[in-house]
């Protein structure tokens, strides 16, 4: 069995009265492609909020390679291995695509705090880190374009290039589909495949789209109301008859 | 090289070009004496550019608004003043310790601003402000409390070697500063430090979800911010001679905050252009009327409802985009289709497509 890179153990978080996760836990594999899925307000953002530390969970644990990480500030987890995106692309609106990446490239080359300009060696180098970046999520056209010009499928896009230019070693996607047109959706699921079969990296996704989900996920866990109500591969979900009842549409699952 | 640095280069030597020889006498005129212009008139537009570039390091390249940055520039004022009456120091010493002074304070307020943000940063950097304000008010004895105090102007120089400053080598060494300023500035501003600033100012979560402590960073630009005001101030103290709690006062870090948005926020320049606009209209029609902060108060209105990102903001936006001559397509709006919210813009990626 592969060793388990990302744990929540109990993660619980509540606004008020509102019990937003409710003791959720589940043990996420270095190489795996995880799903978590939900109806609206199931509470998978904040889950993803908990592990991300946007938030700090009110119950629970969160570990990342064994170490707890429940309470550590969430710049410090990007620094071991840990990026993602938002449901509403989180970027520079007002930078180019280039510069969007250039703060995370910088980033990761411990360089964002110097005041010297770099080295031409080591701008080339960072160009070259971008332009990589930039063609694995195939924007190079894009590369000077202000990101607010940019459909939102290509900011999609560019934000997930950007949570990959810290280098992680596993990212969270926030419903990466949502809201895109048909073609676009085709790219992005493409775009996961990559992560994992080209760049080895684990990945955690939302997604509402079960189709989407049932191809690409090696594992799934559902919620619903914020808590957990199966967990399993893609098979042992649409074949539970608790998720089934509760959740699935009957005829989405006969279609797969 | 590229088009946009070199314009800059051009820029910025013409305009320090421009100011050195505005003073010089042709015959028994000066652009300045036709003016009616005194010539520390020009020192003061160019301390309190750099007043405002402090502020604009902070709004325009961070997004954060402060409302204090004269109690920054008031210590610089007292801490050059005390130090050259009490201690005797000379006119190099006077701006270093004013500056250190400023820094001091930043120091001091800079890891409460830390846990605030908008609205809430710019309310607390005017409570800070308004505390420096009242300590130089009510410490009486010692700095002269609400009628201020008046220090003589040192000798510049170094041991063995010094010179009197008149008002006009007070201006040279006035442009000196504010070049090496403006330098720095650049150079902070373009470097790997001032673009993620630059990104913070749009959305600091990313910043943070790219594995950097936005905290580290804004603390350094309320340092730096902090001991560019106190400069300005220590330097300001030096012209006139004085030092007063007004100074330090919510008005004065307004009027800062004025300035920079006169000129346009988040542009090297702007302030510059502002503090022009702001020391010499105030010149002018305070010569004309008593009433003069009424009229600059409706000139900044104007300005503000004419040119939403300053006069020079504005003006370069015009000539940028007759230079540019609208790269995107109209159709692809894509501003609007940004605004409408997440599924839009397939205009844009029609155009996008098209492109590639
Ligand atoms: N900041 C907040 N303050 C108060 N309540 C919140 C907050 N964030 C989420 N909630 C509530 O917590 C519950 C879970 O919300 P969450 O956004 O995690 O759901 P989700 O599964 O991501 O839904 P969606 O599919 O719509 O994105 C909802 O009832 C929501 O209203
Ligand atoms: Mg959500």
């Amino acid at each position: 069995m592969a060793e388990a890179l990302l744990e929540a153990k109990n993660v619980s978080k509540h606004f008020g009265g509102v019990v937003a996760v409710n003791s959720v836990s589940v043990t996420i594999e270095q190489g795996s492609i995880y799903a978590v899925i939900g109806p609206n307000g199931a509470g998978k953002t904040t889950f993803f909020n908990a592990l991300s530390g946007f938030y700090i969970p009110d119950g629970g644990q969160v570990l990342y390679k064994g170490q707890d990480i429940t309470t550590m500030p969430n710049w410090q987890r990007v620094q071991l291995g840990m990026s993602r995106t938002f449901q509403t692309p989180s970027i520079f609106p007002e930078l180019t695509v280039y510069e969007n990446l250039l703060i995370g490239v910088q980033s990761q080359q411990k360089i964002a705090f110097k005041l010297r300009l770099p080295s031409a060696a080591r701008k080339k180098e960072i160009d070259a880190r971008i332009d990589e970046l930039l063609g694995f999520v195939n924007l190079v056209h894009l590369k000077d374009r202000p990101v607010a010009e940019l459909s939102h499928g290509s900011q999609r896009l560019c934000e997930i290039a950007m949570s990959l230019s810290v280098d992680p070693t596993i990212v969270l996607l926030d419903e990466p589909m949502a809201g895109l047109a048909e073609a676009e959706t085709e790219r992005i699921m493409r775009v996961i495949r990559d992560l994992h079969d080209r760049l080895g990296l684990t990945v955690l996704f939302v997604e509402h789209n079960m189709r989407v989900v049932l191809s690409l996920a090696d594992h799934i866990t559902v919620l619903d109301r914020g808590a957990m109500l199966a967990q399993g591969t893609p098979s042992e979900i649409s074949n539970s008859q608790t998720v089934r009842e509760a959740y699935l549409g009957q005829e989405v699952l006969n279609r797969v | 090289m590229n088009r946009r640095q070199k314009q800059g280069y051009i820029t910025a030597i013409a305009a320090v070009v421009l100011l050195a020889i505005l003073p010089l006498k042709l015959g028994s005129h000066s652009v300045l004496s036709l003016l009616h212009l005194d010539v520390s008139i020009l020192s003061e537009m160019l301390l309190f550019a750099i007043a405002a570039m402090s502020v604009n390091l902070l709004l325009g390249y961070t997004g954060l608004m402060s409302f204090g940055n004269a109690a920054y520039f008031g210590l610089g004022a007292y801490g050059a003043g005390l130090s050259i009456h009490y201690l005797n120091m000379n006119f190099i010493e006077g701006a270093i310790i004013g500056t250190a002074v400023a820094l001091v304070g930043g120091l001091l307020v800079g890891p409460f601003l830390l846990r605030r943000r908008g609205i809430y940063f710019a309310l607390l950097t005017l409570a800070f402000g308004q505390v420096f304000y009242f300590i130089a008010y009510r410490a009486n004895e010692f700095t002269g409390g609400e009628d201020g105090m008046s220090f003589p102007r040192p000798y510049f120089g170094f041991p063995g070697w010094h010179m009197d400053l008149q008002e006009g080598t007070f201006y040279y060494l006035m442009l000196l500063v504010f070049a090496a300023v403006l330098v720095g500035f650049w150079l902070i501003v373009r470097s790997p430090f001032g673009r993620t600033l630059q990104a913070i100012r749009q959305n600091e979560l990313r910043v943070r979800y790219l594995g950097l402590d936005s905290n580290k960073f804004i603390f350094v630009a309320l340092l730096v911010s902090a001991a560019m005001a106190g400069l300005a101030g220590a330097l300001y103290g030096l012209l006139i001679m004085f030092a007063a709690p007004l100074m330090l006062d919510w008005q004065q870090s307004g009027d800062f905050v004025m300035i920079m948005i006169l000129g346009g926020a988040g542009s090297i320049w702007g302030p510059v252009v502002g503090s022009l606009i702001y020391v010499i209209g105030k010149d002018i029609i305070s010569t004309l009327t008593q009433t003069w902060q009424i009229y600059i108060g409706a000139l900044f209105v104007i300005c503000v409802i004419a040119f939403p990102s300053g006069l020079l903001g504005t003006l370069l936006n015009s000539i940028a985009r007759r230079d540019v001559g609208a790269p995107i397509s109209e159709e692809a709006a894509p501003h609007k289709a940004r605004e409408s919210g997440a599924p839009a813009g397939n205009a844009a990626v029609a155009a996008e497509q098209k492109e590639s």
